[in-house]
């Protein structure tokens, strides 16, 4: 780059700089458009009692806070958090450890392995309507095959989805057999990274595969787990498809996550400025996980 | 961290079987096999739920609470589709997908070609800010947007909801293409300056062409991402600019429970998908663990 910069001065650079300028531009304005100015109302918004049965209450900045300080008294707003923690915290470990598993048996080059593992792809990309739909016929008495497998065999099993001790786990499995695939890419995308060397000499040193595992494969890829777990996690607070077509948040509210309780109080009871108050909070702790990840390395296009 | 100590309670004997060990490549044949047996039951059991929803596509309706796979496969199902509105909707969804696609493709990829070559103040910044619209709550863009249409119009349009799609599908457009630009040699655009050409010229005769397999890649992953999109569609639309999921959902709610007809409208919106997925897995892969690994 230097030598073309001596060759053609400095006009020809900042001819080349007003160019890519040109190229940025129009995607930094819808951009900016599209994101920053929907972020800033939802801003102001979660500021006003904004609803739809107190019109004249829109723009209302006397009592500023009053959505958040309502937050921390709702105890359903409370329980939703609690909810949110317990099928995201399981469903990501269940991935992590499904995904770990089977990238570890697929790592291989035979054929055969590498068209299973384009099969196990497909419930990563289905449509998570579809998703929904697969297990809403497997928690479905009538029309699922496991749920008449048990009746044949004398032990009949109430729909997970409609016993509100099993709701949230029958939501946390189905989210896990979606996304397992995400971990297992990524784990076998580092597994192609492991040199053979260390491994030839610690096995010629005596190492069982345990240990050849736990101190030479494992180390490599901890770092993915951990950046996956973390991706994982803040995708986790959009799961609504799910939700939306296996419980509709319930039995009672055993199932309602904070996004969907935030979805429940802006487009059915049309509560504006509180769902708002409800997303700028979901929003912050996105934040926070965003920058925990760029924290850990993830973003290593800038560092290079 | 718990999450990833819960992967060390995996039996020893599978994570070891599987260990890409001298000895292994060594045992061979028969080792091989044993693995791919393996793998083949697993996939069986991991894809059943899947293929349970396919065949009960093709199943008559009145063996829809029978177990046997022994049945004359019909596509009474998708006759019934094709009698109602379910057609517009897919249509509608085709049409959403690709405008957006189209649009987030024709603004981003300038831009991400920008942000590779151009080494300028901040551009970490923009980076990280266009990464960071992506992973944020969609009922945090929902609301506003809600709000907006409605006073602007453009609630319920094909148009409305194309727009709304960039929020995700520009970010995605802009962090991916950066990947496959920074695979071409910057040799080649140096060359063609010297031989007269500006930027753009040497972006579109040289540079692009190159990456027309991302380029193509990234196409696919906006096209999967725009039609699998429910939330958005649940809440911009009504009757008019109805997409695929969501008639799905409307026949889950509101026509019974006809099994046959459900899981008809579930295969067809899966489809496409199950065909992009096969035919570009390689690039589908780097797509969707863009950034997640050094390659």
């Amino acid at each position: 780059m230097s030598t073309l910069t001596a060759q053609s001065g400095l006009g020809w650079e900042a001819a080349r700089r007003r160019a890519f300028l040109w190229g940025l531009l129009p995607s930094l304005a819808v951009l900016l458009v599209i994101t920053l100015v929907p972020a800033l109302a939802l801003l102001v918004a979660s500021f006003t009692p904004l609803s739809l049965t107190d019109a004249a209450a829109t723009f209302h900045f006397n009592d500023p806070l009053v959505n958040y300080r309502h937050l921390l008294e709702d105890e359903r707003f409370l329980r939703s958090i609690a909810t949110q923690l317990k099928l995201s915290i399981s469903s990501v470990a269940l991935q992590l450890a499904v995904g770990l598993g089977l990238a570890l048996l697929l790592n291989g080059r035979s054929k055969l392995l590498g068209a299973t593992r384009t099969v196990f792809l497909i419930p990563m990309v289905l449509p998570p309507i579809v998703v929904a739909l697969i297990w809403k016929i497997m928690y479905t008495p009538d029309v699922s095959p496991l749920h008449r497998a048990l009746e044949a065999v004398g032990l009949p099993v109430r729909s997970l989805i409609a016993n509100p001790d099993t709701a949230l786990w029958a939501i946390s499995i189905a989210d896990t057999w979606q996304w397992f695939p995400f971990t297992m890419l990524m784990v076998l995308a580092t597994l192609q990274m492991v040199p053979d060397d260390p491994l030839e000499a610690a096995s010629l040193d005596g190492a069982n595969r345990w240990q050849l595992f736990r101190y030479i494969v494992f180390p490599y890829i901890r770092p993915v787990l951990v950046v996956c777990g973390l991706f994982r996690l803040i995708d986790s607070f959009k799961a609504f498809p799910l939700i939306y077509v296996l419980t509709d948040g319930g039995p009672g509210t055993v199932t309602e996550v904070t996004n969907y309780y935030g979805f429940i109080q802006a487009f059915n009871f049309s509560y504006w400025g509180y769902a708002s108050a409800i997303a700028m909070v979901m929003l912050a702790g996105v934040f926070m996980l965003s920058w925990l990840v760029g924290r850990l390395g993830w973003n290593d296009h800038d560092k290079r | 961290m718990t999450s990833a100590d819960a992967t060390l309670t995996l039996p020893a004997s599978l994570t070891a079987a599987a260990l890409p060990l001298p000895a292994t490549r060594r045992a061979g044949w028969l080792r091989r096999q044993a693995r791919g047996l393996v793998a083949i039951a697993l996939l069986l059991v991991v894809m059943f739920p899947f293929l349970w929803l396919v065949q009960l596509a093709f199943k008559p309706g009145a063996e829809i609470f029978e177990d046997s796979l022994l049945f004359v496969p019909t596509l009474e199902g998708f006759r019934s589709l094709l009698q109602g509105n379910f057609l517009k909707s897919f249509w509608n969804s085709l049409a959403v997908s690709t405008l957006s696609t189209g649009l987030s493709l024709l603004i981003g990829v300038p831009a991400a070609y920008a942000l590779t070559r151009w080494q300028f103040r901040g551009r970490r910044h923009v980076a990280l800010w266009i990464l960071v619209t992506r992973m944020a709550p969609p009922i945090a863009f929902t609301i506003p947007f809600f709000l907006a249409y409605r006073w602007l119009g453009l609630q319920d349009t094909i148009a409305g909801l194309a727009i709304v799609y960039l929020t995700f599908n520009l970010a995605i457009v802009i962090w991916l293409m950066q990947t496959f630009f920074e695979a071409v040699p910057t040799a080649l655009e140096e060359a063609a300056y010297i031989d007269g050409c500006v930027v753009w010229q040497a972006f579109w005769r040289i540079t692009l062409p190159l990456a027309s397999p991302g380029l193509a890649a990234t196409a696919v992953l906006c096209f999967i991402f725009s039609w699998n999109d429910f939330f958005y569609a649940l809440i911009l639309t009504r009757t008019n600019a109805i997409t695929a999921p969501v008639a799905i959902v409307n026949f889950l709610q509101y026509e019974g429970w006809e099994w046959t007809k459900i899981a008809a409208s579930g295969t067809l919106v899966m489809f496409p998908v199950v065909i992009f997925t096969v035919l570009v897995r390689t690039y589908l892969v780097r797509g969707l663990t863009a950034g997640g690994v050094k390659d």
